[in-house]
């Protein structure tokens, strides 16, 4: 296409895709959307990534090393995806879903056998969910090996840590909300190990101490009753479709600045 | 570091950079869109509190730590290592301070920081996949893929104990107990420090005392800590299971 736009056309005869490339293009309309044209020379390539909004993040030049495939493995950023992926299709399941006790699993059943496309909805929430505590264990993997966290990005490490967390606890509590057989009892297992924490878990050591008790331990904090019920599923809910993915935005528009603060991990 | 300076040689972002993520993000949407094509993700029956499966399992991610409560008190299996992991996590660029090897993959530099964790990963790991594939009813162990009598997800014999194994099970005299986290802990932070003082006849001695000097004081017990609790977990797994401590010290607030 960019062979016959007027740059690169030279002295031949633009064809019906030139042409059309040329009306769309050629004009103060699409320059106020597009202000750098296609990026062919080294000039408007820098200005197209530093104009550009969802290209800024990026730097405008990178290092070739950090370019390798096996050097990155392309973990965080695949990471950064699934997490965008999840919040489209988290958003699209919200329209069909009640965090309701004794309606949440007629949702679900709902989403599989009446919403249209629901079924895959669903599985693309649930595969991709899995896959990204996959890709974040891997990136932080890679990041390790690859001697990453070392100064000056000590703290960014540490961010990292966080996000790790923030992930898991996304999935935890995405796991309770199909509100069948499978989620109900892994988060019951979860949240009772909550119960036996020491001092603030009734079940845990000294929990006399402070008079922890079922009813007012750190567990009946988290699930909002002595035992899994309507309580805990909208809690579930709201810490998995509102709280954490807050937190998760923060600490993932600090990881990324500190990223380009910092640049590349690159050799001594 | 070389990508600071300025003739490291760099390439525009546009095209080289924006195509990989590109691509990246074409690949992924494929692979999670077809996936879920085919595969389903899993439904089971409605929630039901009075039909308790057996077993009732943990999110692939969290079964090594339920894997561990076969071996620790909740609140040790639950709450303080998953704690201590992610707090051991944080620590380590503040211990690990030398600037070398870094944005390569290092390996003759840093042998024991990629030993030490390359095995947690791969305990994590293999906790995970035992606690998935080879626990049954009764979190006891089983053949992954066969189908066994007992009726899959509900234990179906009310008379026979849940935990059979429970009841061959025993616990360490205190005092010997009592000796063998201290001998444990004590030994493990200060052998290494005699070692030192033989570094002129041995080479890891040698290697050793050098690493030290680098480190100092703090940052070696930090780490030593961390090492040391870590092989303390691998320990209780294989004392339970080849002499059948459940407990090898007890208290009437808590045990270990």
């Amino acid at each position: 296409m960019s062979k016959a736009s007027p740059e690169h056309g030279g002295d031949r005869k633009p064809g019906v895709i030139g042409t059309v490339w040329k009306l769309v293009t050629n004009n103060f309309i699409f320059r106020t959307v597009f202000r750098t044209g296609f990026p062919d020379t080294m000039l408007k390539r820098m200005a197209v990534m530093r104009s550009s909004f969802l290209m800024h993040i990026l730097p405008t030049k990178v290092g070739v090393h950090g370019l390798k495939l096996y050097y990155t493995w392309c973990m965080g950023g695949i990471t950064f995806f699934l997490f965008l992926l999840l919040t489209l299709t988290g958003v699209l399941l919200m329209f069909y879903y009640i965090p309701e006790e004794h309606r949440a699993y007629n949702d679900m059943k709902d989403l599989l056998y009446m919403v249209p496309y629901g079924r895959i909805l669903r599985n693309m929430h649930r595969w991709g969910a899995h896959a990204m505590v996959f890709t974040v264990i891997l990136h932080m993997a890679r990041v390790f090996y690859t001697g990453s966290y070392k100064t000056p990005r000590q703290f960014n490490w540490v961010v990292g840590v966080l996000l790790l967390t923030i992930t898991l606890l996304l999935s935890f509590t995405g796991y309770l909300l199909p509100w069948d057989q499978l989620g109900f009892w892994a988060v019951t297992v979860g949240t009772n190990m909550a119960g036996a924490t020491p001092f603030i878990g009734f079940e845990g050591p000294f929990s006399e101490l402070l008079g922890a008790q079922i009813d007012n331990d750190i567990r009946f904090a988290m699930i909002g009753g002595t035992r899994i019920g309507a309580n805990a599923l909208i809690r579930a809910y709201v810490w998995h479709c509102v709280g954490l993915p807050l937190i998760a935005s923060g600490l993932i528009l600090f990881h990324f600045y500190r990223v380009r603060k910092d640049g590349f991990s690159g050799p001594l | 570091m070389l990508s600071n300076k300025p003739d490291y040689p760099r390439v525009p972002s546009w095209p080289y950079f924006i195509w990989i993520v590109f691509l990246s993000i074409i690949l992924i949407t494929i692979v999670v869109w077809g996936v879920s094509f085919i595969v389903d993700a899993p439904l089971e029956e409605e929630a039901a509190w009075a039909v308790t499966p057996n077993p009732a399992k943990a999110p692939w991610y969290f079964i090594g730590l339920q894997e561990l409560l076969v071996y620790f008190d909740p609140w040790i299996a639950g709450v303080v290592l998953p704690t201590q992991i992610l707090v051991g996590l944080m620590l380590i660029p503040y211990v690990d301070v030398s600037p070398h090897a870094q944005g390569r993959y290092g390996w003759k530099d840093r042998k024991f920081a990629v030993s030490f964790f390359s095995f947690g990963l791969f305990l994590w790991f293999a906790l995970i996949a035992v606690g998935q594939w080879f626990r049954g009813p009764s979190w006891e162990f089983y053949w992954p893929y066969f189908d066994y009598p007992l009726g899959g997800n509900v234990w179906t014999y009310p008379g026979v104990p849940l935990k059979m194994t429970t009841a061959m099970l025993g616990n360490m005299p205190n005092w010997l107990g009592a000796i063998s986290i201290i001998v444990f802990f004590i030994g493990g932070m200060t052998l290494p420090l005699l070692f030192m003082r033989v570094s002129d006849s041995f080479k890891l001695a040698a290697i050793f005392k050098d690493y030290f000097k680098k480190l100092g004081i703090i940052r070696y017990c930090i780490i030593q800590i961390h090492v040391l609790l870590m092989l303390g977990v691998v320990g209780k797994v294989l004392l339970r299971l080849t002499f059948g401590y459940k407990y090898i010290f007890t208290t009437p607030w808590f045990h270990i």
